[in-house]
């Protein structure tokens, strides 16, 4: 018995004419190289603890990276599609963040699975009252409405008694943190390196579920739709597509994705306060990240939240002007790979490969940067000069 | 370094005392509310029904400089400058410095003639101080921005907000952290009688920022309307094609309304530090945030629209200090989301033209 035979017996390898796949769901068959990808992929996201311990870096990063890029995932979700930009995702992150903030402190909830429900339930709402007030609007006019909004929560955060102004609330419940589900296995109240290493275990276990529904929703009619509403609105209304319920009801899934990692974050935190969780900084990071990772494709937000927020922190100990860092990259990521790092792999290595051939050919994009932005500046003279002093 | 910083905070105590009640009534709008500052909410007589209503005015037009810089930009370029608030707070920087070394050349106001020489000063620093930050609204249009126009607006945005990050720690690297504040400016300028005129003490600065916002207000009325530029530009606004066929060179429109955006960022800058208020380095994100509440609310590009609504929001979050303080910030919004149900091309829409 070969070992292909052994393997098309199991219930997920299928046989297709090039050979076995791998067969997620009805539709999602991987290829041999494909199914390495993801079993190396799967092994390193658990093997992340260690890893981070072996190799010296902060995996508590890691785990606000994935949260902060599930948040970014439902981002994608009107990004990718519908091609709206939502300015104000943070509302939904901080709402889940809040939710369970406000379910431990004055519910006295400790199960974080009951935490995590509510805050999915809290972010829902809130994005059903959003979306049905910003569905009818598109473009830029989205994004502003979005960004409002999402001040809006800050502002009533930042003002309301109930949830403690700018300190925050703490989800510990009289000093214990909330439990996981195997707490009463273990019998012990957890270590925090042990709760820290289980709650990332629960984040990938959501998170990959999340990549599993997304790709679905992405290949289903209902995505499809979505498609056809980016490309070209008002003809899909033609057609008869209920534009408006359609863009109203993937608003209220991408809210749903910002609270369940908003809930995360407040269970990795164990402290919520406005300015990590709702500022319009955050969406705009939300933002960033989609597009760093490449907001075509679905792993990307995934991987640029992670890229952005190792950055960032890292940033924040090196220089005192990690502002200027963030805002550079992203300048650079915006001008020069619009794409983000999933979309120009591609570009990427054609790029290597010309530079292998030609090493010249750097010294010729150096020129040519030079010459944009010299162009530039002599416009902004000129312009400067005819402002100040007249056209003369 | 070490003596500027003392001045500095000397500064901004004098003017807190100077100001008196009315610095408490507009403590909250610099930044953020202390935490447990929600306090009782103050009584509402008559005359403080009035000293509410004036900060909400001096609040408004302060706001409506900002606003119109960002509203002109949008109607023309379509593009959402995040970059706004930072010009804002450029400016209010500058104005620190560029006021503080004029304000030392000329004699104390006393008498009628050295208190007019005064505010001629203090405007012209404003002037100055906005010049400065045009340049810098003119490289971020001609360098950055102009490589995204015809991109999606996802891009538009990111770019901008990530010049934001760059700006502000451009400010950092300048300035430094510590709060700033030109106290003399509003010293100076509240020695002049002008409520007391009519037996009512409120500062004279803050009626000298309405009284310059009408100005500003009315001269970029005058600019669209009446000036050959100013119908160029509307014309841009209303069909960029049409225009270059008929020989506009959009580039140079483009580059010349961001350049107006920034000198009103700049200015309103200027006016804010000039009152009750100290620099701040995240001074530039609310009022960023409020021009965009407000040009929704007015209908996005239009100018009496952002006039209007800035007027209004002022007012409103000013009257809400006094009655239910946790509201203050969530004021505006509220105001928003009402327009937009009712009439979602706001109060004077126009949606992209300069009206």
């Amino acid at each position: 018995m070969s070992l292909a035979s052994v393997l098309s017996s199991l219930p997920l390898v299928v046989e297709r004419d090039e050979g076995l796949r791998l067969r997620l769901l009805s539709g999602l068959e991987l290829d041999r190289r494909q199914t390495g990808l993801l079993i190396v992929g799967i092994v390193l996201l658990f093997a992340m603890p260690d890893l981070a311990a072996i190799l010296g870096f902060s995996f508590r990063t890691v785990s606000k990276g994935l949260m902060l890029g599930m948040a970014a995932l439902g981002l994608n979700l009107l990004l990718r599609h519908t091609q709206l930009v939502s300015f104000g995702h943070a509302l939904f992150f901080g709402a889940g963040a809040y939710a369970v903030a406000v379910l431990a402190n004055y519910g006295g909830v400790t199960s974080s699975l009951v935490l995590l429900i509510g805050a999915l339930l809290f972010g829902t709402t809130i994005a059903v009252f959003v979306g049905f007030l910003v569905a009818g609007h598109r473009e830029i006019y989205f994004a502003l409405l979005t960004l409002a909004f999402g001040q809006l929560g800050f502002a009533i955060v930042l003002g309301s008694q109930f949830f403690n102004f700018d300190d925050g609330l703490s989800v510990r419940i009289e000093g214990a943190r909330p439990t996981l589900a195997v707490d009463s296995l273990l019998g012990a109240e957890l270590s925090t390196a042990a709760y820290r290493i289980l709650l990332y275990y629960l984040t990938i276990v959501i998170l990959l579920a999340l990549l599993l529904f997304t790709w679905r929703l992405a290949n289903s009619p209902f995505g499809k739709t979505l498609d056809a509403i980016g490309q070209n609105d008002l003809r899909a209304e033609f057609l008869g597509v209920p534009v408006q319920r359609y863009i109203w009801t993937v608003f209220i899934l991408s809210g749903a994705y910002g609270a369940i990692g908003g809930g995360l974050f407040a269970l990795l935190e164990l402290h919520v306060r406005p300015q990590p969780t709702l500022h319009v900084l955050v969406s705009g990071e939300i933002l960033l990240m989609t597009l760093v990772g490449g907001f075509s494709t679905l792993l990307g937000p995934i991987i640029g939240g992670v890229i952005v927020v190792y950055i960032l922190d890292l940033a924040r100990f090196q220089t005192e002007f990690h502002n200027a860092l963030a805002g550079i990259l992203l300048v650079a990521v915006v001008i020069f790979f619009p794409r983000g790092i999933m979309g120009s792999s591609d570009d990427i290595r054609a790029g290597a490969v010309q530079v292998r051939e030609d090493p010249s050919v750097l010294g010729v994009w150096v020129r040519e940067l030079g010459a944009r932005v010299r162009g530039g500046l002599r416009n902004a003279v000129v312009a400067t000069k005819h402002l100040l002093f007249g056209a003369r | 370094m070490f003596s500027t910083t003392v001045l500095a905070s000397a500064f901004a105590a004098t003017a807190t005392a100077l100001a008196g009640d009315a610095s408490t009534l507009l403590a909250g709008w610099a930044g953020l509310p202390a935490p447990g500052s929600a306090g009782l909410p103050a009584q509402m007589s008559p005359r403080g029904f009035l000293v509410h209503t004036l900060n909400g005015l001096y609040f408004g037009f302060i706001l409506f400089m900002i606003a119109a810089g960002l509203t002109i930009i949008f109607g023309v370029l379509g593009i959402l400058n995040l970059t706004h608030g930072e010009l804002y707070a450029f400016g209010a920087y500058t104005t620190v410095t560029v006021m503080g070394f004029l304000v030392g050349l000329i004699p104390p106001p006393t008498d009628p003639a050295t208190q007019l020489l005064f505010v001629a000063v203090v405007v012209l620093g404003a002037i100055l101080a906005a010049a400065i930050v045009l340049p810098l609204g003119v490289i971020i249009e001609s360098v950055f921005v102009r490589q995204v126009y015809d991109r999606h607006e996802v891009y538009q945005l990111l770019l901008t907000f990530g010049l934001l990050f760059v700006l502000i720690d451009t400010i950092k690297l300048f300035w430094g952290t510590l709060p700033r504040n030109v106290g003399a400016v509003y010293r100076g300028v509240n020695a002049i009688p002008t409520t007391e005129l009519v037996g009512f003490s409120y500062p004279s600065y803050q009626v000298f920022v309405m009284f310059i916002g009408l100005i500003v207000f009315a001269v970029l009325v005058w600019f669209f309307d009446r000036t050959k530029t100013g119908r160029i530009v509307r014309a841009t606004a209303i069909n960029r094609e049409m225009s270059t066929a008929i020989g506009v060179s959009t580039n140079r429109v483009f580059t010349l309304v961001f350049g107006m955006g920034a000198f009103f960022a700049g200015f309103a800058g200027a006016m804010f530090i000039g009152g009750p208020a100290a620099t701040d380095l995240e001074m530039g994100l609310n009022p960023l945030v409020l021009s965009f509440v407000i040009i929704v609310i007015g209908g996005l590009g239009s100018l009496q629209g952002a006039f209007v609504a800035a007027i209004l929001v002022g007012v409103v979050s000013r009257w809400m200090t006094a009655v239910y303080p946790p509201a203050e910030l969530a004021a505006p919004f509220l105001i928003m989301i009402i327009v937009l149900l009712v009439k979602p091309e706001g109060l004077f829409g126009t949606w992209g033209e300069i009206e």
